[in-house]
């Protein structure tokens, strides 16, 4: 008897096997995420009532000043990370000594000391409002870390890409503006999204400067009412909404910028 | 055969345990002076501590302090980390219904700080001002049931007396000898903060020993401690000594 013969499948690819998006599904791990968070939130106020209820009155003040520090930081923290991006491949040695400087000095303190330290010890000197404080002292942290992932975004655009453009006739800056800065922005997206992310939650450092944000509003409800599982367990599903709100946002403009490598 | 020789080992041991000092483990934040913080010797000290093991050395437990942060001491003593807490805590009705207290060792009343430069002189000139306090303390609610006050809660009071003084906030409001200390005794602000104005809440208010809801045992040996220490004069000197009345 003759058996059928298997023929080998040889696979063929038209490139480096990239593994397929994993949120082309009808699930996604971001979509099943919000649900059970969402859904979590929803089930305890409004089933669960009692103390779940009275908790959600001070989440929105708290949530309004989450969002405040985390906007202002982030805006302020993009400005100074490009600003020091560019220094630190900058041809002068002195633009490219300071930003080497002050990446070296803050990436090398705790974010919790900076805000100690921009707060209650040059609060000697200057004394700028609270929630300015805070988002001076985030801005001046991701800014550094920002600052070494707009460099390697920078550096990262093969050299040739500078050689046409200067034959073209560009200067240095037109450059950098047209040719070499919207590339990198491509490459640098993702990890700087990781970065707004990492912000967002590191703002709940800055209760400790009595700023009234989300966590300080958590934890004034949960130590007068020793509620402490119930107020924490909202206080983290709300962080985690918002975080998630984030990410999907983040995650739009990567597809938004990626559109040109589509094929 | 050998089970029973360890039981009976066990037995012993705790019966010997209980009959010798007990060891009460109390927890405290200690940055609340002159009731308890930690000294230049780098151990924890003040009144509350000193009273303690007086009370101790009285009523036969040997007091072990451990270091916990304000915000969550109670939710550790739910947890059973600890067996008291020795913090300075306010007998209030809401604490009542989570845990129970001693028999009140210390009068307290709530105390306005300012700068030296204010003219403030009750709580209510405080209006449309920023007050500062630590987090769910009694001077916290204090300042939350001021009208039109803008409450600021810090982690430690020390926190809020150095805002207080970079000018960030208008006033402190906490315990008034913690409020003299900082105020009148200590290098740094003596001169520059003062105490405006003692708070009439209406009603008492006095420090107690948090115990855990329904440990019957625990509290009846500190009762007992802190019965006699008031009993042989022991809590006139404590109070000479670091209240200075």
């Amino acid at each position: 008897m003759q058996t059928q013969q298997t023929v080998p499948v040889i696979e063929q690819h038209d490139g480096p096997a990239i593994p397929r998006k994993s949120d082309k599904g009808l699930v996604s791990a971001w979509w099943l995420s919000l649900v059970v968070s969402v859904g979590t939130l929803l089930y305890l106020v409004l089933v669960e009532k009692g103390a779940y209820l009275r908790l959600v009155k001070f989440i929105p003040d708290g949530v309004l000043v989450t969002f405040q520090v985390t906007i202002y930081s982030i805006v302020l923290a993009l400005f100074l990370g490009l600003l020091t991006g560019l220094g630190r491949v900058s041809r002068n040695r002195w633009i490219n000594l300071v930003a080497s400087t002050y990446v070296e000095i803050v990436r090398g303190i705790p974010l919790l000391v900076q805000l100690f330290y921009i707060y209650y010890a040059l609060g000697r000197f200057v004394r700028v409002p609270d929630i300015l404080a805070a988002v001076i002292a985030m801005a001046v942290c991701y800014g550094a870390y920002l600052g070494e992932i707009f460099r390697a975004g920078i550096l990262a655009i093969d050299k040739g890409q500078t050689e046409a453009a200067r034959s073209l006739g560009f200067n240095r800056a037109q450059t950098m503006r047209y040719v070499i800065l919207p590339q990198a922005m491509r490459i640098i997206l993702p990890p700087v999204g990781n970065e707004f992310i990492m912000l967002l939650k590191d703002t709940s450092l800055v209760s400790i400067l009595a700023v009234a944000d989300l966590l300080r509003r958590g934890r004034e409800f949960a130590s007068e009412t020793f509620l402490y599982f119930e107020t924490y367990t909202v206080v983290a599903l709300v962080y985690l909404i918002i975080t998630l709100l984030l990410s999907k946002l983040v995650s739009r403009l990567e597809e938004r910028l990626s559109y040109y490598v589509k094929r | 055969m050998r089970r029973i020789v360890v039981l009976a080992a066990l037995l012993i041991a705790l019966a010997s345990q209980s009959a010798w000092a007990k060891t009460i483990v109390f927890a405290s934040d200690a940055t609340w002076p002159p009731m308890e913080f930690v000294g230049p010797d780098k151990q924890m000290t003040g009144f509350a501590i000193d009273y303690m093991k007086a009370a101790g050395k009285e009523a036969g437990f040997t007091p072990e302090f451990k270091a916990v942060a304000w915000d969550g001491i109670f939710a550790g003593l739910a947890a059973n980390k600890y067996d008291a807490i020795c913090s300075s805590v306010s007998i209030t009705d809401e604490r009542k219904n989570a845990m129970d207290f001693s028999t009140p060792y210390f009068k307290v009343r709530q105390a306005l700080v300012v700068p030296v430069a204010s003219n403030a002189k009750t709580l209510a000139d405080m209006k449309g001002k920023t007050l500062g306090a630590q987090i769910s303390t009694t001077g916290h609610f204090a300042v939350k049931k001021a009208e039109g006050v803008k409450d600021k809660s810090y982690d430690e009071v020390g926190l809020a007396i150095e805002d207080l003084f970079n000018g960030r906030i208008d006033g402190v409001v906490c315990d008034d000898p913690v409020a003299a200390q900082y105020a009148l005794q200590n290098d740094k602000y003596k001169g520059k903060l003062k105490i405006a104005a003692i708070i009439e809440t209406g009603e008492d208010e006095f420090y107690g020993i948090a115990v855990k809801k329904g440990d019957k045992e625990t509290l009846a040996l500190i009762d007992k401690g802190i019965k006699a220490v008031k009993d042989k004069g022991i809590e006139k000197e404590l109070i000479k000594k670091w209240i200075g009345q």
